[in-house]
């Protein structure tokens, strides 16, 4: 399950999810955003992994905004990730 | 601030990201705050730390026609490094020496090379997030990172441009509208040939040079034996390897 979208004003980004039955096996976030530091990117995704399906939005986004904590996004935000992961896993 | 100019030099894609963080190391360790010039030889595509290799590039493409392909540090989006037709960049600094704020940074160092157009006769004008344009088209795309306490800035400036070998080696996410897809990008990139057919690609650097060093103390330098050790080995065990270059 893969969804990507152009942030207005933005950059290009992908979500990808796979499930294990009613769980969130993994989620890789890919596209030509930036992030400082670009590690933090694993922790993004790793925040995902576990979630039961189906989720709620803001439970996404939250889970995305406190990974991100302290690291910088440009181009795009981590409400546009949790968008993108809602409509991955629709 | 007495800054080391790296003069221009052709390696693979490999050793150009290579020696990028090997200079940041030196930096974070005291060196000189350096600027490089450099080509890549032989052409090669680099895809930004976030993006899926197998999305962006079309390996068996690459495979045919000789075209290196490697992950950089720096987020953004792929590039296609053309031997003949782009020149590359890189700044390494403490990142004191820059705005913390990113876009702040990259405006200045891009502000750098709008002055290089501007001294061969281009209205060159920054783009936020990170590309520059001239006649409202794209000539140049920049991507940064900070680590250790070092802004590393790297980016290219299209002397010629051919997009249709561009798109050959580069994946377009939806194949149906590729035609479509090349003929927007034609329109909305250009390069100084196109711009000012008499520059030459020499000359254009030697503007570059110019821009860059504007305003600051510099000596004209060379990697160390140490970087260039360290190079090798970061793109022994890093650049060229599938677990950096797929790792998305």
């Amino acid at each position: 399950m893969r969804c990507e979208e152009k942030i207005p004003g933005g950059k290009l980004i992908a979500v990808e999810v796979w499930a294990s039955g009613n769980v969130v096996a993994r989620a890789k976030i890919t596209g030509d955003f930036f992030l400082h530091p670009e590690e933090a990117i694993t922790r993004a995704e790793a925040s995902l992994a576990g979630l039961p399906l189906p989720a709620e939005e803001g439970e996404v986004a939250a889970r995305l905004r406190a990974a991100l904590d302290g690291a910088q996004l440009i181009g795009a935000t981590a409400g546009d990730f949790a968008r993108l992961f809602m409509r991955a896993v629709a | 601030m007495n800054w080391r100019i790296i003069p221009y030099s052709e390696n693979d894609a490999f050793l150009n990201m290579a020696i990028d963080e090997a200079v940041g190391e030196s930096v974070a360790a005291g060196a000189q705050p350096t600027i490089r010039f450099y080509g890549w030889k032989p052409s090669a595509v680099s895809i930004g730390y976030f993006q899926s290799l197998e999305q962006e590039v079309d390996l068996k493409r690459c495979s045919e026609l000789g075209v290196d392909f490697v992950r950089r540090r720096t987020g953004g989006g792929a590039v296609y490094h053309d031997n003949v037709g782009e020149i590359t960049y890189s700044v390494m600094g403490k990142q004191e020496m820059f705005p913390s704020d990113i876009l702040a940074s990259y405006r200045l160092i891009c502000g750098w090379i709008c002055d290089s157009l501007a001294s061969l006769g281009m209205d060159a004008e920054f783009k936020p997030i990170n590309d520059i344009a001239v006649a409202g088209k794209k000539i140049s795309g920049n991507a940064q990172t900070r680590r250790g306490g070092v802004l590393l800035q790297h980016g290219t400036v299209l002397h010629s441009v051919d997009v249709d070998r561009m798109f050959s080696v580069l994946r377009v996410s939806d194949e149906k509208i590729k035609d479509k897809m090349i003929a927007n990008v034609k329109e909305r990139v250009t390069s100084i040939t196109q711009q000012k057919p008499d520059v030459s690609r020499a000359l254009a650097l030697h503007a570059l040079v110019q821009g860059f060093t504007k305003g600051k103390q510099f000596e004209t330098g060379q990697l160390t034996p140490a970087e260039l050790a360290r190079a090798g080995q970061l793109a022994a065990e890093r650049y060229l390897t599938d677990g950096w270059n797929c790792m998305r």
